[in-house]
């Protein structure tokens, strides 16, 4: 580069000199015959046409010079103007190319310069490539946590310092009856209705005593049902930690506390009904410790009545063991094809004393030839017995009981009907004598129970064989109660 | 004492039965009904002394009988002892609202039932008196 200097200083001193001396010849030649310059005329054509050479290529010299000196500053002036500062490596080669002493250093600043550019671009370009990512996952991160609320089944709901919507869930939009939508912005008051109050007031409260997560109860109309919702209002801080915002979150614990009331209500009834015949087994008890039974004849009614309060008792905690069973699915059920005629001959027998005792009339009417249902036998034989003793416990003396079974072949079903001309049920509490320890109060006095009999059919029937119980009934007349049952297969019943 | 009629309230038969042996025992004239209603005839007929009635009844419940004591002249001043076999007690607010003398929970002792009974004639006694 330095050497590439000297030749054009030096070569533009040459051209400077042989024009100088061409012009000073020919000025000196014009005036004289013979000039003084260069001794004689052929001493003096060589030195012109030596000057002349020199001065043309000193010309193209310069005319070559100053193309390149414009071409440089052109593309310097490009360069700078279109800020390519990774064009410093093309830069730097071609400013090196250029080989030109008085534009080196320029050169030079400009190469250093533009390659201080471009690191700082390229340092820029990764920093905005980093700020892109930050801000698309930023944004993927909302995204995910909007989707993730809105698909929430709890309701949903942020307010801001003011106390207007920020977000809510669709949950929220239903409980509250509201469009997300067109209702951001709004207050809290404007969006809550008047006997909604009370969470208004509790979600104000949270937000303005700043506190920790809180929690509580509330009641609300939804669909006009009357729900119950355990309501968590946590404060939003921001980076200064002040509050910026307001989240309720309501979990609908209806169905929970009535699964609880109905497991409290189940307790107590049990608790009353397994403490009454304790109560008599008691009683009776200390009577005959402390000598209160004065004849054989009264302590031998006092020991029998332990004796069937005891079999009450026993029965009864079966009864509610094998409630729970079938309830919880632990019942184990063991299906066959059985005949139902056959089952019912069975249980026939075991009552026909109890109804002999009582004068009561049992007539089987004609069974029919296929009825063959696919049932566990000792569970069935169960719901027959109940059906049966309850007809002949409800029946007075001298009145019948009717027992018959009927096959469906349209719907594949067989029947059993148990008809009885017993106290009969009162309408409106016909619905519920398959309720659990449910008793018709007035046909106390004509028999006792455990309440959980006809509730145990149900279950057994319904739950555990896909049946159907049914009751019809009249106070004086009678009841008719049973259940209908899905035919075992015919290729079922021939493999047995 | 003079007056010693009592007046039982029971669905259960055999609880009648045995409560009645025990205070005929030691005394008492013992009138008894199966539920509420029937009671409450008894008792505006027959004035016993003191009523025993258990809680839970068809027809009228023992509470609904008291109440209906209560509203009654020749009635509000019975005292009247509750059998529960419910796992709660009754609040204590509402037996001094009905002016339920007492309350015993079953399985219960006779023995106790007399004690509370004689208790209870002794200071309705003492008052009359005064």
């Amino acid at each position: 580069m330095r050497f590439g200097r000297s030749i054009y200083v030096i070569a533009t001193s040459v051209v400077a000199c042989s024009m100088f001396t061409g012009i000073l010849a020919e000025v000196r030649n014009s005036g004289t015959e013979e000039g003084w310059c260069f001794a004689g005329y052929a001493q003096r054509m060589p030195v012109a046409l030596v000057c002349w050479v020199v001065v043309a290529v000193g010309v193209i010299l310069l005319g070559w010079y100053w193309l390149r000196l414009t071409r440089a500053i052109t593309s310097i002036a490009r360069l700078v103007k279109d800020g390519e500062a990774n064009a410093a490596g093309k830069g730097r080669g071609f400013f090196a190319s250029l080989r030109m002493t008085k534009i080196d250093e320029l050169c030079e600043a400009f190469d250093k310069h533009f390659e201080d550019c471009s690191v700082r671009i390229a340092e820029y370009e990764k920093q905005i490539k980093d700020l892109q990512i930050q801000i698309q996952l930023s944004l993927r991160r909302g995204k995910n946590a909007e989707a993730i609320i809105y698909s929430i089944r709890d309701a949903v709901i942020v307010f801001d310092e003011y106390d207007r919507l920020l977000m809510a869930n669709e949950a929220a939009g239903r409980l509250f009856k509201f469009d997300f939508s067109s209702s951001q912005h709004r207050t809290l008051s404007e969006l809550l209705a008047a006997d909604q109050s009370e969470l208004a007031g509790f979600i104000s409260h949270c937000r303005t005593s700043q506190g920790q997560a809180t929690r509580r109860e509330i009641e609300l109309l939804e669909d006009g049902d009357r729900k119950i919702f355990d309501c968590i209002v946590s404060c939003v801080y921001d980076q200064s930690r002040q509050v910026c915002g307001v989240v309720a979150v309501l979990h609908d614990i209806t169905r929970e506390r009535q699964i609880q009331q109905m497991k409290n209500d189940f307790v107590s009834q049990v608790s009353h009904e397994l403490k009454t015949p304790l109560a008599s087994i008691t009683a009776y008890s200390e009577m005959l410790v402390d000598g209160e039974a004065n004849d054989e004849k009264t302590r031998k009614e006092f020991y029998s009545v332990i004796q069937n309060q005891a079999g009450r008792l026993s029965r009864l905690i079966e009864d509610i063991l094998n409630t729970s069973r079938i309830e919880s699915g632990l019942i184990k059920v063991n299906k066959e094809p059985v005949s139902l005629t056959m089952l019912i001959e069975e249980q026939l027998q075991m009552i026909k004393g109890c109804a002999e005792e009582k004068n009561i009339e049992v007539i089987r009417q004609k069974p029919i030839v296929f009825d063959q249902v696919y049932v566990d036998k000792d569970i069935m034989s169960q719901v027959i017995i109940n059906l049966l003793s309850n007809a002949v416990k409800y029946t007075r003396s001298g009145g019948t009981v009717k027992v018959s079974t009927e096959v469906d072949e349209v719907a594949s079903l067989a029947r059993l009907i148990v008809t009885d001309t017993g106290v009969g049920i009162p309408e409106d509490e016909v619905e519920h004598v398959f309720d659990k320890f449910y008793r018709v109060g007035a046909n106390n006095k004509q028999a006792k129970g455990t309440g959980l009999g006809l509730n145990l059919v149900k279950q057994m029937v319904e739950t555990v064989h896909d049946g159907r119980v049914f009751v019809t009934s009249k106070v004086g007349l009678g009841s008719t109660f049973g259940f209908e049952l899905p035919l075992a297969r015919r290729q079922s019943v021939g493999t047995v | 004492m003079a007056d010693k009629r009592v007046l039982i309230v029971d669905d259960e038969i055999h609880i009648i039965h045995v409560v009645a042996i025990k205070l005929r025992n030691n005394g008492y004239e013992v009138i008894s009904a199966d539920n509420g209603a029937e009671a409450f005839d008894l008792a505006m007929r027959d004035k016993p002394n003191i009523i025993v009635t258990d809680y839970q009844m068809p027809v009228m419940t023992g509470l609904e009988l008291v109440e209906k004591l209560r509203q009654h002249e020749e009635t509000k001043e019975i005292p009247v002892i509750m059998l529960t076999a419910r796992s709660f007690a009754i609040p204590q607010e509402q037996q001094e609202k009905l002016q339920i003398s007492g309350c015993l929970s079953k399985p219960f002792s006779p023995k106790e039932l007399l004690g509370n009974i004689e208790d209870i004639l002794y200071e309705k006694e003492l008052v009359a008196d005064n």
